[in-house]
């Protein structure tokens, strides 16, 4: 966790991919304030963990990250461009983020293939490329022989691979992941967590990982600590109760 | 994979559903086919019989009921004193129930007029003489009355003898029993009374020339109007209350189908709000998401408009073979209205889209991560 500032130091004037400044987020007509004043930076590159309690406004983080959401109040820029005013945040999301979900929600009617193929119809890739490069895809994640198998037929872990495989469709520069492995055993999450960071090194990523699991959170180069819609700065020494 | 494959898996997402929906935008579709290709059938069915008697204009009183109202006979002398006529024949035609038929073409004809011509005998012999009280029954006629040559019929309170079977070259002709006029004119206490006078204008005149022949006995004779031949009855009050009955229980057949598709492409969009809001959270467009909704449920219209165009045209096959309108049935099932009707299907089903549609488009991705 050190090294994360020294990840940060590194990053020059105007090379941090997120910037955030007094960022809040209410709910319910302000009745609920899940992000009470959030200030932080995100380098190129840098695998950041986000952990806290649950309901602490991580996942709310990571929706103004990801433009799913716009923020109540204050400054979010994304290279420097102010993200909730992007022209377009739909090809935002599509050409430069990768989601991966706590419950993968893969799309029960779509093979595996075709769930990975599915965020490629806005890039211009035409139909065949489109299978190839899923099928690519899931051969990286180690499901070469899973392409026709609609998500039911799929291991939990298997499925997470695919969302993953999903995930990567346009080659995101971002990728940010919502309790990845939330919803799998300890041995498939060690598996899965392996997994998406070996692809984030390999592929130059910047990864933003919402966790409230520490021995996930401590592969990160840099945690973020929140507590009731804002950041503390150091994290505990206990596990967090979710 | 293409973005088609993605439309119809979400048809198939439920079959059952969807299909209930087919069955629901066939039925109105179907209805659609039936009601306007019979009524449509109706108009054609008269000017093919007019063509076959070689009829260039008609010259009637068509009022609110199916048959035209009648006039004095001496009418037809001021029309064939007109240089452009060629020949006219006096005709006293009815719609009524003959013996078990509910409903039957009598056509009284003028003894020796060219609207005698175009009838061949196919069995017996026609009348002999003006007064003799004998009918000949279009084929189709002789079928629906069950009658042959010989045969005793009641018309009106008397009895007649079927003298001869004749093909008229047209379902209207083929559907009718056709008699001597006077002997009908006396029969039905009409005489001096013709509705309906068949004019050949001179050979030569142009399409033009003919419409001003109507123009000319329009101004000559106030009883009645002069028209082309098979305009006269698309003309009629009667017919025009029968094809507006016709779209408007259409109509409602539609509406209810278009409720149908809201109300399935409504449930849809609720169903598979997360699955939408994934969508828009792995980058697609709202636009994209439109479409997709919008697809879906033109397709419903589709699917749904070919299904009600065979279920329309099986429908008028049986109804054609019911003995109260067997033979009398000529639909016009023509390619152009099953194209009108599949049109009318998708046309609802984009319509019916529009509301889903824009209710999809409302979703917040950030919905995905819920959950």
């Amino acid at each position: 966790m050190k090294q994360s500032l020294t990840a940060e130091a590194a990053a020059g004037p105007g090379s941090y991919v997120f910037e955030a400044t007094g960022l809040k987020k209410d709910f319910d007509g302000g009745r609920v304030r899940a992000l009470r004043g959030v200030d932080f930076r995100i380098a190129q590159g840098e695998f950041v963990a986000i952990i806290g309690p649950s309901g602490c406004g991580k996942t709310t983080l990571l929706q103004m990250l990801g433009a799913l959401d716009l923020p109540s109040s204050g400054s979010l820029l994304y290279r420097g461009q102010s993200l909730p005013g992007l022209p377009d945040p739909a090809a935002y999301r599509a050409r430069e983020i990768g989601i991966i979900f706590q419950a993968f929600h893969l799309l029960p009617t779509f093979t595996a293939l075709e769930n990975v193929q599915l965020p490629m119809f806005e890039s211009p890739r035409p139909a065949s490329g489109r299978r190839e490069h899923a099928a690519g895809l899931l051969r990286a994640v180690g499901l070469e022989q899973r392409l026709d198998h609609f998500p039911a037929m799929l291991s939990g872990g298997e499925r997470q691979r695919v969302a993953i495989a999903r995930s990567l469709a346009n080659a995101p520069s971002i990728l940010l992941a919502d309790e990845p492995t939330g919803n799998l055993d300890r041995e498939n999450a060690h598996h899965i967590l392996d997994l998406i960071i070996r692809l984030r090194r390999e592929r130059n990523m910047t990864l933003v990982l919402v966790t409230h699991d520490l021995t996930i959170a401590s592969q990160a180069s840099r945690t973020i600590q929140m507590v009731d819609g804002q950041i503390v700065a150091e994290p505990p020494a206990t596990p967090i109760p979710s | 994979m293409t973005f088609f494959t993605v439309i119809l898996r979400g048809l198939q997402r439920r079959p059952v559903r969807t299909g209930l929906t087919l069955v629901g935008i066939s039925i109105g579709i179907a209805a659609v086919v039936a009601l306007v290709g019979i009524s449509r059938g109706f108009e054609q069915s008269w000017a093919s019989g007019m063509k076959a008697r070689g009829t260039d204009v008609v010259v009637s009183n068509m009022g609110s009921a199916l048959a035209p109202k009648p006039f004095r006979a001496t009418v037809r002398d001021t029309i064939a004193r007109m240089p452009q006529v060629a020949a006219t024949c006096a005709i006293f035609v009815d719609l009524t129930g003959v013996e078990d038929s509910s409903m039957m073409v009598v056509s009284a004809r003028e003894w020796g007029g060219f609207s005698w011509q175009n009838l061949k005998l196919v069995a017996g012999r026609m009348p002999r003489d003006a007064m003799e009280p004998a009918v000949v029954l279009g084929q189709n006629a002789a079928e629906v009355l069950k009658k042959k040559v010989g045969d005793p019929i009641q018309l009106e309170a008397a009895e007649l003898t079927v003298v001869g079977i004749v093909d008229g070259g047209a379902l209207v002709e083929n559907g009718s029993v056709i008699l001597s006029l006077p002997f009908y004119q006396k029969l039905s206490g009409n005489e001096g009374k013709i509705n309906i006078i068949d004019v050949r204008a001179t050979p030569g005149l142009s399409a033009d020339e003919v419409k001003q022949l109507c123009v000319s006995i329009n101004h000559a004779i106030p009883e009645a109007r002069a028209m082309l031949a098979g305009e006269h009855v698309g003309n009629s009050e009667a017919y025009r209350f029968i094809r507006a009955m016709s779209w408007g229980t259409s109509l409602l057949a539609v509406i209810v189908g278009v409720l149908g598709v809201m109300n399935t492409m409504l449930m849809t969009v609720f169903e598979r709000k997360q699955e939408i809001c994934i969508l828009l959270a792995i980058g697609w467009q709202r636009g994209r998401v439109i479409r997709m909704v919008l697809w879906e449920s033109a397709l419903l219209g589709l699917f749904g408009g070919i299904g009600g165009v065979f279920i329309g045209v099986a429908g008028v096959k049986v109804l054609e073979t019911l003995p109260a309108i067997h033979g009398l049935l000529e639909p016009d099932l023509s390619l152009r209205l099953m194209v009108m009707a599949v049109a009318i299907a998708v046309i609802v089903g984009v319509i019916s889209g529009l509301y889903p549609a824009w209710r999809s488009s409302r979703l917040t991705p950030g919905l995905a991560m819920q959950g």
